[in-house]
């Protein structure tokens, strides 16, 4: 049960987590926090700082992200945004004998890693409500000691975000675009590519649909896919998540997002 | 903005539906592969005929499904050296036909090495077909990983006609476990310049219900519609099936690893997985209809000597192995060419016990008075 737990939380949060939220320049406002059930819980600390982190999966992968919104750049509100998470003990539950093992157990433990990130967020104001978000950045990973080059897990999404800790680095750009379709309706729409040069398996290219219904103020409704082409040592492969596996068939990704205030 | 992201969506998913574990319908099409190097050949009247399991480039790695290791992954350097020892002894016997089993193309575990396509460029094969058994994009269990293991059949020359023939799946699984396992088959092929087809078949290991007297069945039939039909075969494969009048059917205690226990009256298995060979009625006779009715490679006088047994588990060489490196028959070699085989060609080499839990069995078909 505690290696299917792990491996729901692993497969649960990399499907999910800041893949389904947006990346704009903008912060929270002060005060203000929102959460979903797989989503980071972000929290606006002043009207220029927005912390970021993973609740449900910060006892095994303990991380944090920092936003800075910058001066503006013209027409484009701009900030900084500085990350870092520590996969080891997630890894390490997923190094065992049996079903739901996902690396090798002789190839354990896992070593000391620490991944961090830097990314520069650009956003503007298309039309009414309606913006347009570009990114870059920059990963690094850092491993204490000796990490064996077996240990990858070469599914789509998790390759390459842990594939800093054996490339040492990556790079990032992407472009979102948001808008409102009613009132209570949204869409985002986006493009990401992630590249590890000189990696076995150096390109992911994802984009992702999501919709969100305003239930109310504080509630909101998210339903969405995400497509994935990416590079792998054994060559290239297309998938649409979330994949049900037995069922052989994609379905919608469905979360449930809180909003409010500090008081 | 809406429709164009939801006819974007519906594009997508058409075009990306390839199946996270794949399932094969009774009878599909062989992947095909040719050399990057073709060597000329000229037609032979005895072509030298190799069956070999050569258990996906892993020689005697303590692999955990089929020894008592618990390794998973090889290092690249593992396979290219295992490979390269492959190759040279292909090279040194010369065969004009291999059927190969437990060939891995990109699988985790070897190295994502397409070993078929490997071990064309690097042999004076020509021509290659394979058939998946084995193919997932993610074996969640023990690091597994991506695997496509299959049967092969590699050739001088040229090849058509492969079919993949799917055999019956095994009963004695839950279906979460059935999903993710195995799903064996034939491959049969026709190779015209010798008028003759060419079958290989990889039969279950590890069942305990009638899954093997069904891969049998259906071997047997395979070739009984390739003889009525006037044609002629040549075929092989790890059929893990003793050959008649076996002195030995229950290997557990002999394959039996450090910590496992078995033949213990009320505790379940009652016999180890893959090591016994009398699960049901006729199991120890099985392959008796091929000898009655087909000319094997290595006649049935000869088949019990302990000089043409084809398997070793990783018991076999260890402290309760006694020193023998091969202690049971489980590789064949078949045709239906009313002049069998050239005389005294066969072999079995067991001096190759290092490079695979299997050793080839070769001889040389004889085709000159057809």
């Amino acid at each position: 049960m505690k290696q299917l737990i792990s491996m729901i939380i692993l497969v649960g949060q990399l499907f999910s987590a800041q893949h389904w939220a947006h990346h704009s320049a903008f912060s929270l406002p002060e005060k203000r926090w929102d959460i979903g059930v797989f989503q980071p819980l972000r929290f606006g600390v002043s009207e220029r700082m927005e912390f970021s982190i993973h609740p449900l999966l910060f006892s095994v992968m303990p991380n944090l992200s920092i936003k800075i919104s910058q001066k503006n750049i013209g027409n484009w509100a701009t900030a900084s945004r500085y990350g870092g998470f520590y996969p080891t003990p997630l890894l390490n539950m997923l190094t065992h004998k049996g079903q739901f093992g996902m690396i090798s157990p002789d190839l354990g433990p896992i070593p000391r890693l620490l991944g961090l990130y830097t990314d520069l967020l650009l956003t503007r104001a298309l039309f009414t409500s309606t913006y347009l978000s570009i990114k870059t950045g920059l990963s690094l990973g850092i491993s204490f000691s000796g990490l064996d080059q077996r240990t990858t897990i070469d599914l789509p999404l998790v390759y390459h975000r842990l594939g800093i800790f054996y490339n040492k680095w990556a790079v990032r750009f992407g472009a979102d675009l948001t808008g409102n379709i009613t009132k209570k309706l949204r869409y985002l729409v986006d493009a990401d590519a992630h590249i590890l040069p000189g990696f076995n398996g150096d390109l992911s290219l994802e984009n992702k649909g999501v919709l969100f219904w305003e239930i109310n103020e504080h509630l909101r409704l998210l339903c969405g896919y995400k497509f994935v082409w990416a590079r792998f040592p054994f060559g290239s492969q297309a998938r649409v998540l979330p994949y049900i596996p037995i069922m052989e068939t994609w379905v919608p990704f469905i979360d449930l997002q809180w909003s409010g205030a500090r008081k | 903005m809406l429709g164009t992201a939801l006819i974007g969506l519906c594009a997508i998913v058409f075009f990306s539906c390839e199946p996270f574990v794949n399932e094969f319908s009774d009878l599909s099409d062989a992947q095909m592969y040719t050399s990057s190097n073709i060597t000329p050949v000229s037609v032979k009247n005895h072509p030298i005929v190799m069956t070999w399991n050569i258990r996906f480039g892993a020689a005697r790695f303590p692999f955990f499904g089929d020894s008592c290791g618990d390794s998973v992954i090889l290092t690249e350097d593992q396979v290219d050296s295992n490979m390269d020892k492959i190759v040279a002894k292909i090279q040194e016997i010369d065969p004009d036909i291999i059927m190969l089993q437990e060939v891995d193309i990109l699988s985790k575990r070897s190295g994502y090495i397409d070993q078929v396509q490997y071990l064309l460029d690097n042999t004076s094969m020509n021509y290659g077909c394979y058939a998946s058994v084995w193919q997932a994009d993610y074996i969640a269990f023990e690091g597994t990983g991506r695997i496509d293991m299959g049967n092969a059949i590699l050739s001088k020359y040229e090849l058509s006609d492969a079919e993949r023939i799917q055999l019956r799946l095994r009963t004695d699984q839950s279906d979460l476990v059935r999903y993710f396992y195995l799903r064996r088959n034939i491959l049969k092929v026709k190779i015209s310049e010798l008028d003759l087809y060419a079958i290989n078949i990889h039969a279950t290991a590890f069942a305990t219900d009638d899954t093997k007297k069904k891969h049998i069945d259906k071997y047997i039939d395979v070739l009984s519609e390739i003889n009525t039909a006037g044609n002629w075969f040549v075929s092989g494969g790890d059929l893990n099936s003793l050959p008649p009048g076996a002195s030995v059917t229950d290997y557990c205690e002999y394959d039996m690893c450090s910590g496992e226990y078995f033949h213990i009256d009320g505790q379940e298995p009652y016999h180890k997985e893959g090591s016994y060979f009398d699960n049901f009625t006729g199991e120890p006779e099985i392959l008796q209809p091929l000898y009655d009715s087909y000319v094997p490679a290595i006649g049935t006088l000869e088949n019990n000597d302990p000089g043409n047994f084809t398997h070793a588990p990783s018991t076999s060489y260890g402290p309760h192995g006694g020193g023998h490196r091969y202690d049971r028959k489980l590789d064949y070699l078949f045709t239906n060419l009313s002049e069998g085989w050239v005389p005294g060609t066969d072999s079995t080499y067991q001096s190759l016990w290092e490079l695979s839990d299997h050793m080839p069995v070769v001889a040389a078909l004889n085709m000159g008075t057809r």
